[in-house]
């Protein structure tokens, strides 16, 4: 028998797959539901518009990033070590590492308001659920772990049974992701950046790349792994969207307001039904998990990088110390935070916003003079074309979080 | 003893009290005790290149002739900055890939020709490295020294390393062969699969063309497609004439009809044949004959603990006549039989008495090929790997007795 060359196509993309769809997914974390959740209640479906443009900055920004780690075989700081000395990787090291605490304080307190939503006691079940993942990833091979994410990926389905069961209009979603509706203003252009802000991260470079590295993927995947983040970028916002409706059709249709998703999953639930609000918040324990597995994961290959200690999910706890070291260390700094009773994450959020801004135009620039390197990049260096639109995105979003940052803090008082 | 990082950015100075510059690089010749032959010294109007013929000695500043000598770069040369500092280095005899936080250089002075040489004596691994190149050393050891900690400096020596960047493909020299000779053909290119394909292409132009083919056929299959699908056909042909036969349908197969036929038309024609008939078999998939039942152990277990857990979990099996060993990655690294566990101790780990040498067979292998491995080495059976040497199953004698039997009838 014949296999024809569809079903051979999709096999091997099967097999390589993974890395592109994982990082896109991680960006819709906790701190991404809530950011969507937020802008949603606030907005409707005059938010949709977004969606094509995150879309696309999302696949470039990570299309350049999975070239540069096929075509040198090596890490983001892997090059920025080799290519920038020490100093630079340490001052990269210190902003990766905090603004990443930022993140992860997010997710973690993402995954406590979904524990309470479901009425778990958190001082037992955060600590249980984090101390399995530690395990879990110190005991299994890249591979396993990556199939641990697809699993937590399966889950984000909840969030298309909750739009469904909003009952939307679909007719006026299409359009409204097509066409602008309502007025613009200053308030809305804030928020959409706000959710462009969270969905081109820092981290997410940093974990692409290393994970094609771990995976052991070589320059002749180049194609069906670009494929791949191309149809990871689609699929994960089709996901935002889903998020968007259900908040949208629910609670800005009533005139509600919520200050974060775990509010929203309660919100839904008299408007639309428990099961939507409990799909929601099904989604949103999902969304801090996949965050604190994924998020200082790439600080842990960061600092291995960075600092040429051995890393790597394939290795053991005892090759590989530092890694799961700086893994562990994040997690339970935050999850100490976080379970206080009377911590407050707001002033959190707006630091690690503000160090975001740092720290993701230098990323940019880092990956513009990769992507131009002939040493690294040999035939698959940038062209002209591509520079054109890697430029565009790197300022568009340096603006973006910069004009969010002001929002945000102007949003302070 | 002197640090690169301490050297880097000193003003160069004649003896008649000039400055020059500030230096930027050193060059050293590659060999087994690599001297420094130049100084990359960057002047106000640009980028002068000085023979350390004309260096006196290295002080507070880089003291140097003032009739000093321009040179250029020769061959066999490598930069300690652009091609040692921060970069991935193999650490030879711990078998890992580390990265050099500071280069290391021994001075030596010839008392009766008051010569002055220097040599790269190896690499700075640890922490202190970084420190020293962040300007803390001091301050960080003595405030650990304060609670009573003390670091160690952790040193690689030139002969114990190799680095992984050999950036300019000039590079041929027969002492760093040697070295590598030394590892085991697994061992390194287990080493290269952590680089890219450039890399390996790299050193494999360094070693010599037995082992080179050696290390070639224990990569994994992605990247022997890689290395085949962009090498000249003479070359690739040239290779795949010394392989064993059945590796080389192996490659061949992964790669496209088109230039798979290519390579064979120009094959010599005793290895032609041989190849063709091999291809010819491939329609037979193996799928089919394939079985589950195999036990694997980890190289660093214990003959006790193998024992016990072949007791406890292999009471099912219908046939087990090997214990496969795999690495944490799964991958396949060595084989032994029950009869050879027995004979050991309690305690000995695996990894002592297992046999590294390999018969295996990929999925795309034809079973023919399957078969007459299996006879012509005398196997109860053979793993079956995937591209990552993982292991999907195994075909035993008994699986395929049928298959012979027939034969023998005909």
């Amino acid at each position: 028998m014949k296999m024809p060359k569809f079903i051979k196509r999709v096999f091997l993309l099967l097999a390589i797959m993974g890395p592109g769809l994982v990082t896109a997914f991680a960006d819709n974390d906790a701190g991404g539901v809530a950011t969507y959740s937020v802008a949603a209640s606030k907005f409707g479906y005059q938010i949709l518009i977004t969606l094509i443009p995150i879309t696309l900055v999302l696949f470039i920004t990570q299309e350049i990033g999975v070239r540069i780690a096929l075509a040198s075989g090596k890490g983001l700081a892997d090059l920025i070590r080799e290519r920038y000395g020490v100093f630079i990787s340490l001052i990269i090291f210190i902003l990766v590492f905090i603004v990443n605490f930022g993140v992860v304080l997010q997710d973690i307190s993402g995954l406590k308001s979904a524990l309470q939503l479901f009425g778990l006691n958190y001082n037992i079940y955060l600590p249980l659920l984090l101390g399995l993942l530690f395990i879990f990833l110190v005991k299994s091979t890249y591979k396993k772990t990556e199939r641990l994410f697809f699993l937590l990926i399966l889950f984000y389905l909840s969030y298309f049974f909750s739009a469904i069961l909003v009952k939307p209009d679909w007719g006026f979603i299409a359009k409204s992701i097509v066409i602008p509706q309502g007025k613009m203003s200053f308030n809305f252009i804030y928020t959409s950046v706000a959710v462009l802000g969270t969905t081109v991260t820092a981290w997410g470079q940093f974990v692409i790349a290393s994970s094609i590295k771990d995976k052991r993927l070589t320059a002749s995947d180049m194609k069906v792994e670009q494929f791949e983040v191309f149809a990871a970028s689609i699929i994960s916002n089709v996901f935002t969207m889903f998020m968007m409706v259900a908040v949208a059709a629910t609670i800005f249709h009533n005139g509600l307001h919520i200050g974060d998703a775990a509010e929203a999953a309660v919100a839904i639930k008299p408007l639309a039904g428990d099961m939507a609000g409990i799909l929601f918040g099904i989604g949103l324990l999902v969304a801090g998990f996949l965050g604190c597995a994924i998020v200082p994961l790439s600080t842990a290959y960061a600092f291995s990088e960075l600092f040429g200690y051995e890393g790597s999910l394939n290795q053991g706890l005892q090759k590989s110390k530092f890694f799961y070291g700086f893994f562990v260390f994040q997690i339970v700094l935050a999850a100490i935070f976080v379970m206080q009773p009377k911590f407050s994450l707001f002033s959190f959020t707006l630091y690690a916003d503000f160090l975001n801004s740092v720290i993701l135009p230098v990323i940019f620039i880092f990956l513009y003079r990769f992507a131009n390197n002939k040493d690294i990049m040999g035939k698959y260096k940038n062209t002209r074309m591509q520079n054109f639109i890697l430029i565009t995105c790197g300022v568009i979003i340096s603006c973006a979080v910069v004009l969010g940052l002001l929002g945000g803090a102007l949003h302070l008082k | 003893m002197l640090y690169f990082s301490e050297l880097e950015n000193k003003k160069v100075v004649t003896t008649d009290g000039i400055i020059i510059g500030r230096l930027d690089d050193l060059i050293f010749l590659l060999s087994g005790k690599p001297r420094l032959t130049k100084l990359v010294v960057h002047t106000q109007t640009g980028t002068l290149i000085i023979s350390t013929e004309s260096l006196q000695k290295f002080n507070k500043v880089v003291r140097i002739s003032k009739y000093f000598v321009q040179t250029d770069l020769e061959e066999n040369e490598l930069y300690v900055k652009r091609n040692l500092m921060d970069k991935q280095i193999i650490d030879i005899s711990g078998n890992k890939i580390v990265r050099a936080n500071d280069v290391i250089l021994q001075e030596q002075i010839n008392l009766d020709s008051s010569s002055y040489e220097c040599f790269v004596s190896g690499v700075d691994i640890g922490p202190l490295g970084i420190l020293r190149r962040l300007r803390i050393e001091n301050l960080v050891l003595k405030t650990l020294r304060l609670v009573g900690i003390s670091i160690v400096s952790q040193f690689l020596s030139w002969g114990d390393i190799q680095p992984l960047d050999l950036m300019r493909g000039s590079i041929t020299v027969r002492k760093e062969e040697a070295k590598l000779q030394n590892m085991r053909p697994e061992d390194l290119a287990d080493h290269l699969e952590k680089t890219n394909e450039q890399n390996i292409k790299r050193f494999l132009n360094l070693l010599d063309n037995e082992f080179a083919v050696k290390v070639i056929s224990s990569l994994n299959l992605n990247y022997q497609r890689d290395l085949f699908r962009t090498w000249k056909p003479e070359k690739s042909v040239a290779i795949l004439e010394k392989m064993e036969s059945d590796t080389a349908v192996d490659i061949l197969l992964s790669l496209s009809k088109k230039r798979r036929m290519e390579l064979v038309h120009i094959m010599d024609p005793a290895h032609k044949q041989a190849i063709l008939n091999l291809l010819s078999l491939t329609k037979t998939p193996i799928g089919g004959r394939l079985s589950s039942e195999f036990f694997t152990a980890s190289p660093t277990e214990t003959v006790r603990s193998v024992t016990k857990r072949m007791r406890h979990e292999t009471g099912e099996f219908v046939f087990l006549a090997t214990v496969y060993v795999v690495n944490q990655k799964k991958q396949l690294i060595g084989v032994f039989n029950p009869h050879e566990l027995i004979l050991q101790d309690e305690d000995t780990p695996v990894y002592k008495f297992m046999t590294q040498n390999i018969v295996s067979a990929q999925l795309k292998t034809p079973l023919e090929v399957v078969v007459k491995k299996i006879l012509k080495y005398r196997l109860p059976g053979i793993p079956v790997l995937d591209n990552n040497k993982q292991i999907v199953g195994i075909i035993t004698f008994d699986g395929i007795a049928d298959l012979i039997e027939s034969q023998f009838n005909k």
